[in-house]
């Protein structure tokens, strides 16, 4: 039996109609009903409890902030949605209300080649992008696991992590400036001081990292200036195996600290059961088998790359690690954004026999010394959990770069859980969010963050937000209460509600 | 030429190389089908089909190899550089 | 705008959904499970409209959706009528491209969008261009490709006047509709090049639609019969072997009409374009006319996408002379299409335009002045974009040109 949706009152229907376009207004089901989850572990059994009330596709910011206004008056939520791609429940809607879809506004606007800049909408994905650069001899070297199908909108909005930052950078290095429309309807520029194309200033308070990472909490950005770079001449991408994880983690550590600027990623996998069908395989690995794996990838000029190479393989042949050859080490890297997620890949019931399982993906930070704990600590959980739910499986870990520009320091420290989502129930559920809670608090017990990247949103770990941030959660408050003083950028999210109780608010009655 | 015909879209019985892996075709990894019998059953996929999946991967990470980067480089041959480097400060 | 049932059979649409979300329910959960959208950026609806109601995530979700009551077909049937069904989804996404030859077991979009276009048929949902056209099909037994103009069985092989071609025979050349009507330069180059290169070949008797449309636009009971009535004919023939110069035929009998008939179809379905490589390859066909000509090549999505076929329409072109060849691999080519598949044109031709503007204009950035395809249907609105251009782009089918660089062309492209 199909769940009754409500609606919005038919006047606030007619405003926004007359804002976008009838064509652009879609209040029928399967508009609603294709816009609740996100890509990360979705409550199927409950779906109907995450459609919006109302799909709408601006195409201009002007349009953008007309329907923030109409949000304020008619006391709606709002939630912004770019590609839908998001790891964190930024974009699933809690309270129904308005789901803004930000995918009209696709246009790359301008390449300014003097100043290294490209200037786009929220709807470009990164590497449509880079295709777009490649006649300039220039890349956007934004690459998360999603990368083929995420927008910059949404890297924004999550604050996102690229798998080659330490090289580039990450969202908040790479995207310069960009236009907001905040919770009033306002339209305001932020960025590195005024200058569009700045990178660093300090002409006032730098509202740009404020903005990164908002979660659609803040406003909905709609248009963006973002640094361009050379496309790089080389890469090397080498695959190593070693004898067992904590070798694996000293090398890491070695790699990382090496000096060498051309790194654009280190990486550590825990088990590596073969993934992919290469040819002759077997010579090196079975099948099933678990193999800790080290790596890197370096990229830039061949001069560079090559001497950087060099002393790399050299300190991981001496840590121990077996090189596993041109066509693995190839095939792994071009292959990097496309095996994040394979259900029947992931899945395996009790007996053996393959599910299709979702790949949920817990991406915390750790601080380097802290891994080897907070890995273990995150299995045991794990395993627990899927000891009393079938619908639940370990897969592995994997410790990845997580600042800018060097590796080393802090890691994310990734952790695969299969998940059953058809046969999710309520208790199921439940024993997920509470295990979210507890991979959270381990996080936080170790001196990390519960997400590098994805963002903290999903039940579970968002109660443990103020945990993690202490009073700089209410510093937090206050500034949504500020800027949203009616609570309409997508509300409910981040434990931010509590920024709207009496006993927080400054002018209480 | 012979064009396609419904009798060619046969599949190989399989040869179990591991366990819960088997092959068809020369480097080409396949899970054990007894493992597809509960909850999802295999699909019928052609002998096209499963040629077709097969090169567009191959196409696919070729693609990828350039898109970054004008090269890869190769780790063996560097690899092999610092063996002989070792090898020669070692006499 | 779909029309609702008016004396819905709740009972009879109900066990028919049923099968359909039973059949594509695996598929679909996968899918759905996974929820990684590698296909948005591929889909050339999803391109121009930027609406996920029509991206292939929103397609297998809508089985998902609807095994849990929370979506009928009345609910997703206009959604379906955006797909061109040229599979660029289904060979992008990761659990076919890599886990798909592993588990034997890949997304399935263009199988669900048809499943879903025949539910809503079965229900009493017609979408109205579309109704319209398979009627005319129906009456006419070919497709109505000419507009107001009729098509009839007595003009049927009218392209073939004077070429005193034989019917029936142990090979028969399959024309399709827009081919034998509207692109008769196609067929007429097709049978000047294999006839040059010492093929016999005949024509069918009475040759009906395909019936392919009419399976991507939902309405099987029609394509199945029209399937029977083209097999009988080509038993009634003799015939063992059936030369096909249109994707979408090729797809009709290498996919539906094994589907129909099981392992009594034992005929072998031979592309031409494969054909006519392997006569230029092995000398049977020799190219010798130069074809002055900046051009590039359309990957026709039913044989890129669909089916792998990329290598042989390259090889024909590197072979003909004074051709400059500028070429877009590929894997790139899996985000192009013309817009013209699957009734899209039909049903909604102001996607058709746009999609097909679009890839005319990725042409032009490469310079060229010809914009070669292997797919009679992609040619009309490829060609009709290319005229709104103020630069000069012909649309040319890579027969004519085969035909042209052969010596045979009686009028040359210009």
């Amino acid at each position: 039996m199909a769940t009754a949706l409500r609606s919005i009152p038919d006047a606030a229907l007619g405003e926004l109609r007359s804002i976008c376009g009838e064509a652009f207004v879609l209040t029928d089901r399967s508009a609603r009903f294709n816009r609740a989850r996100v890509s990360t572990a979705f409550p199927v059994h409950r779906w109907a409890d995450f459609v919006p009330d109302v799909v709408v596709l601006p195409a201009t910011a002007a349009e953008v902030s007309d329907i923030v206004r109409l949000a304020n008056a008619w006391s709606l939520p709002v939630v912004p949605r770019a590609g839908g791609t998001g790891i964190s429940d930024g974009a699933r809607p809690l309270r129904g209300g308005i789901l803004v879809d930000i995918k009209r506004m696709d246009q790359i606007l301008e390449v300014d080649l003097a100043n290294r800049t490209a200037t786009v909408q929220p709807g470009v994905n990164m590497r449509v992008l880079t295709d777009y650069l490649r006649p300039f001899g220039l890349i956007y070297p934004d690459q998360p696991g999603s990368y083929s199908q995420s927008l910059i909108g949404g890297r924004i909005g999550t604050n996102g992590w690229s798998m080659v930052g330490g090289r580039y950078g990450h969202p908040r290095d790479l995207v310069v400036s960009f236009e907001m429309v905040l919770p009033t309807g306002d339209i305001v520029r932020v960025g590195d001081g005024g200058g569009k194309s700045i990178r660093k200033s300090s002409s006032g308070y730098q509202l740009k990292h404020l903005f990164m990472g908002h979660q659609g909490t803040l406003g909905i950005a709609t248009e963006a200036t973002v640094e361009v770079v050379t496309r790089p001449e080389c890469e090397l991408p080498a695959y190593f195996a070693v004898e067992d994880w904590m070798a694996g983690y000293r090398v890491l550590g070695t790699i990382a600290h090496e000096g060498v600027a051309t790194l654009s990623r280190v990486f550590l996998y825990d088990g590596w059961r073969l993934e992919y069908p290469l040819s002759e395989p077997l010579d090196f690995i079975s099948p099933g088998q678990a193999v800790p794996c080290v790596g890197f990838a370096l990229h830039g000029i061949e001069e560079e790359v090559r001497g950087a190479g060099k002393r790399l393989m050299r300190v991981l042949s001496q840590a121990g690690g077996r090189y596993l050859g041109d066509e693995v080490s190839r095939f792994e890297w071009a292959s990097r954004y496309d095996r994040y997620i394979q259900p029947l890949h992931l899945g395996r019931a009790r007996d053996g026999q393959v599910i299709p399982m979702y790949g949920h993906a817990q991406d915390a930070a750790i601080p380097y010394s802290e891994l080897p704990t907070v890995r273990q600590k995150y299995e045991q959980i794990v395993r627990s959990l899927s000891e009393r739910h079938e619908v639940f499986l370990f897969e592995e870990t994997a410790v990845h770069p997580n600042g800018a520009f060097r590796a080393g320091g802090d890691y994310n420290m990734e952790l695969r859980v299969g998940i059953w989502e058809q046969r999710l129930n309520d208790e199921s559920w439940a024993a997920w969010v509470k295990a979210k809670r507890d991979l959270a608090i381990v996080a936080i017990e170790h001196g990390g963050s519960i997400s590098n990247g994805h963002g903290t949103v999903c039940d579970g770990e968002v109660d443990v937000l103020p945990l993690e941030l202490g009073h700089a959660f209410e510093v937090m408050k206050k500034i949504k209460r500020t800027l949203d003083p009616n609570n309409v950028m997508n509300p409910g999210k981040m434990g931010l509600d509590a920024a709207y109780e009496s006993e927080f608010r400054d002018d209480d009655t | 030429m012979r064009g396609w015909l419904l009798a060619d879209q046969i599949t190989p019985e399989p040869t179990r190389v591991a366990n819960g892996w088997v092959m068809r075709r020369d480097g080409v990894l396949e899970v054990d089908p007894e493992l597809m019998r509960t909850y999802v059953r295999q699909q019928d996929m052609p002998r096209w089909d499963f040629e077709r999946i097969v090169t567009a991967r191959q196409d696919y990470l070729q693609s990828m190899e350039t898109h970054m980067a004008d090269r890869v480089l190769s780790g063996a041959e560097i690899l092999q550089q610092v063996t002989r480097e070792a090898a020669d400060a070692d006499r | 705008m779909a029309t609702k049932p008016s004396n819905p059979e709740p009972s009879a649409s109900s066990e028919a959904e049923r099968e359909v979300l039973e059949k594509w329910s695996a598929a679909a959960n996968v899918c759905f499970s996974s929820g990684h959208k590698y296909c948005q950026p591929m889909c050339p609806v999803m391109q121009v409209t930027r609406n996920e109601n029509h991206s292939p995530t929103a397609f297998n979700a809508n089985v998902v959706a609807m095994e849990r009551g929370e979506l009928g077909i009345e609910d997703v049937a206009s959604d379906y009528v955006h797909c061109t069904q040229c599979g660029g989804c289904e060979i992008r996404c990761p659990n076919t491209l890599f886990t798909g030859d592993m588990y034997r077991f890949r997304l399935r979009t263009v199988d669900i969008v048809k499943a879903m276009r025949a539910l809503a048929v079965e229900s009493g949902i017609h979408q109205p261009a579309w109704e319209v056209w398979n009627r005319a099909t129906d009456e006419r037994k070919n497709e109505p490709v000419l507009g107001d103009l009729e098509v009839s069985q007595e003009r049927v092989a009218s392209w073939a006047d004077g070429l005193d071609l034989p019917i029936g025979g142990e090979t028969i050349l399959f024309c399709d509709c827009e081919a034998a009507f509207y692109r008769t330069s196609l067929p007429r180059s097709v049978a000047a090049i294999l006839s040059c290169a010492g093929v016999d070949f005949g024509l069918m008797r009475e040759q009906w639609c395909c019936g392919g449309p009419a399976a991507e636009m939902g309405y099987m009971e029609q394509a199945r019969r029209f399937a029977q009535h083209n097999v009988d004919d080509w038993r009634a023939s003799g015939a063992k072997r059936i030369l096909v110069l249109d994707p979408h035929d090729y797809i009709a009998f290498t996919e539906d009409y094994p589907r129909f008939f099981g392992n009594e179809f034992d005929f072998e379905i031979v592309l031409v374009v494969e054909l006519v490589a392997e006569l230029i390859r092995n000398g049977k066909l020799e190219l010798t006319q130069p074809v002055e000509r900046v051009v590039t090549y359309h990957d026709a999505c039913r044989l890129n996408k669909r089916k792998g076929i990329y290598e042989a329409p390259r090889e024909i072109l590197r072979a003909i002379p004074g051709l400059t060849f500028r070429d877009v691999d590929r894997v790139t080519q899996w985000a192009y299409c013309s817009g013209g598949g699957a009734g899209l044109p039909i049903e909604r031709p102001d996607l058709t335009a746009e999609i097909s503007r679009r890839r005319v204009e990725k042409a032009a950035e490469l310079e060229i002045d010809t914009l070669v395809s292997a797919c009679v249907w992609s040619e009309r609105y490829l060609a009709a974009a290319a005229s709104e251009r103020e630069d000069a782009i012909d649309v040319v089918d890579l027969m004519e040109l085969v035909a042209q660089a052969a010596g045979l062309s009686s009028d040359p492209v210009s």
